[in-house]
């Protein structure tokens, strides 16, 4: 499996529950707790680390950290299936 | 069965998708027709989904003050194209393309008008990438209705005409029925979850299509590929014009005399036979060369985005950060339009990535931007802009179809079944499976038969897990869903790829290495009829258009 390795970091403290991160994933890492106006990270498995949460998020609470060596692009040659 | 909540929406044009495309589309079509009642269905948040809100930020430029479309495609026809386009569409494109940039920024976006030359005739000027943001907004503002959270499992037909679509919330399941006069579909492309930023592109839409019975065309050219520094794991555009194998001998000029404005199949043909060679690795000696994003300054998002997205790169030693390796970025993209963006079913429109290749726009090359900078953004909002008209007419008569409640049915229980079974099989199985066989440029850029042959039992393996799938929860169920048309694109390629015996543009086959213009001037169809796939040839009208092959 690929893309599997990334994390997220995420402090709460001035998160202020505006829903930008929640909106900006593209691709459903990022669910949302109604109740606490917060933003859960349930699928980090599938982050592409586009970024676009860290970016969009005005109080700087999110940072994502891409684990580029559990991305491969699997060519045939050895070398490259790491 | 396990229980969700059933809702019906009723409108005129149901738009699947919320990038520029859908947006696009959305916009054009209530500006044409006010009355029409619009709705777009997105399975993420319309305005930022989608792949314009990720990439360069340019739109391409045509200095139509002192050139013709006929003088770009005398350029790109031969050159890029192969003959193998619909050389009336790419006209309409390069004769809408001032037009379009100054609406879109009539519709509030930011163009930066700064022009960069791309080539004797053409530029490019940025946008920044909140583009898509901007469309959502004035389409709101217009009274398009939108749905986030919500995909499109299959579409609803009555006879042969589109009735509608069905699909469910990803998050809570809630399951949706849409009675539409018309249906768009602007779900991009399909890129094997592969390289960042263009993994969205999952084929969900295509795959929908092709189960309707929409025709697809160019299937064998969707695998788009580019260098990607190995440790970095940054691409590199333009890259390829500076290719060394391990002897320090500059590579690049066995395949091109000049220097390019983007990558060729033959770049990544090259680095396969110098590494089969055991000349490799392969590195790229670059001159400085900053991107298209780097010179536009004042980019509120760009820059943050393009800085997180390259931090990698910084501290790493020149030497080892020059090593490069092919990634596959796919861009399958076959739903078959005409030149109003109709698909083969009546009522049925496509429009952006889902059907590039199927427009035949762009000829032998898949993408955008298939080699043709800025075009990718452009694309989309072009096919979004004529599909909004046609389907805005289109409405004013049509007859809303009849919902078959029993293909209603049919298709929910098919939608919710990996939810139902106890055990089954994880759907990122399926996805690992054919990226292995998609990912080596050897099978998806530059083949040969007995590898195709090799992949076609190995996918054969794969679809037998299919009936197995099993989901969680609702996010795993989309990923079912994109695992099976995963698995349909693959299938598309596989065929396809072996039924053209030649090379053409950016479909290279070692056994078949010159293009055939007498025996393969043809489009490649491939159609689901009564569940089985079936592929026939269709000749490209190349005599009615103004470009033609030497004799």
């Amino acid at each position: 499996m690929i893309n599997t390795r990334h994390k997220i970091e995420y402090n709460p403290e001035n998160c202020v529950g505006c829903k930008l991160c929640y909106k900006a994933c593209f691709v459903g890492v990022i669910t949302w707790d109604a109740e606490n106006k917060k933003p859960v990270f349930s699928y980090v498995e599938d982050c592409e680390h586009c970024c676009y949460c860290q970016i969009v998020c005005k109080k700087g609470c999110i940072k994502v950290c891409p684990d580029f060596d559990s991305q491969s692009f699997r060519q045939s040659f050895d070398v490259y299936n790491r | 069965m396990k229980q969700f909540e059933e809702k019906r929406e009723s409108c005129d044009i149901l738009i699947v998708g919320g990038g520029i495309a859908g947006l696009t589309a959305a916009v054009a079509a209530k500006e044409k027709n006010p009355d029409a009642s619009i709705l777009i269905i997105e399975k993420q948040t319309a305005g930022y989904s989608g792949k314009a809100n990720k990439g360069g930020g340019v739109l391409q430029w045509f200095a139509l003050d002192r050139i013709v479309p006929e003088d770009f495609l005398a350029y790109h026809v031969p050159t890029v194209g192969a003959y193998l386009g619909d050389q009336n569409i790419m006209a309409k494109y390069v004769a809408m393309n001032n037009d379009m940039i100054n609406r879109l920024e009539e519709w509030g976006v930011t163009v930066d008008r700064v022009m960069r030359p791309t080539g004797p005739m053409t530029y490019v000027v940025g946008v920044d990438l909140d583009v898509t943001l901007k469309v959502r907004q004035k389409a709101e503002k217009l009274g398009v209705r939108i749905i986030d959270k919500v995909t499109m499992s299959d579409l609803l037909k009555d006879g042969e005409k589109i009735a509608g679509a069905v699909g469910y919330n990803i998050e809570d399941g809630t399951f949706y029925v849409f009675e539409a006069k018309s249906v768009l579909l602007a779900t991009g492309s399909q890129n094997y979850r592969v390289a960042s930023m263009w993994s969205n592109g999952r084929g969900d839409g295509i795959a929908a299509a092709y189960r309707a019975g929409a025709e697809m065309r160019n299937a064998e050219f969707g695998n788009f590929s580019q260098f990607y520094k190995i440790h970095a794991q940054e691409e590199v555009v333009r890259g390829e014009n500076y290719m060394y194998n391990k002897n320090d001998q500059n590579v690049t000029k066995n395949f091109r005399r000049f220097i390019e404005a983007d990558i060729s199949s033959t770049a990544i043909r090259e680095w396969y036979e110098q590494m089969s060679q055991g000349k490799g690795p392969i590195k790229l000696r670059t001159p400085i060369m900053p991107g298209f994003g780097k010179m536009m300054p004042n980019r509120k998002y760009g820059i943050p985005f393009w800085d997180a997205n390259h931090a990698n790169a910084e501290g790493l030693d020149p030497e080892t950060n020059a090593e490069v390796v092919p990634g596959l970025v796919g861009e399958q993209s076959p739903v078959r339009v005409d030149n109003d963006m109709k698909t083969t079913i009546e009522g049925l429109y496509a429009a952006g990535d889902v059907s590039y290749c199927g427009s035949g726009a762009c000829g032998a090359v898949p993408a955008p931007p298939a080699r043709n900078r800025g075009s990718g953004i452009l694309n989309a909002v072009f096919a979004g802009m004529v599909a909004g008209d046609s389907q805005a007419d289109y409405v004013k008569d049509a007859v809303q179809g009849k919902i078959c409640e029993e293909q209603v049915a049919k298709f929910k229980e098919a939608a919710y079944a990996p939810l139902e079974r106890e055990e089954g099989i994880n759907p990122m199985e399926i996805i690992d499976d054919v990226q292995k066989i998609m990912c080596p440029c050897e099978n998806s850029v530059y083949m040969a038969q007995y590898r195709l042959d090799i992949c076609k039992r190995k996918l054969e393996k794969v679809k037998a897990k299919l009936p197995h799938l099993k989901a969680n929860n609702m996010h795993e169920l989309l990923t079912c869903h994109e695992a099976e048309a995963t698995v349909l694109s693959c299938n598309m390629h596989l065929e396809a790829a072996s039924m053209r015996k030649e090379s053409r543009g950016w479909f290279l086959r070692e056994d078949y290495p010159d293009m055939d213009n007498e025996n393969w001037l043809k489009w490649i169809i491939v159609k689901n009829v009564d569940g089985k796939m079936t592929l026939h040839t269709e000749d490209v009208p190349i005599e009615t258009y103004p470009i033609q092959p030497p004799k």
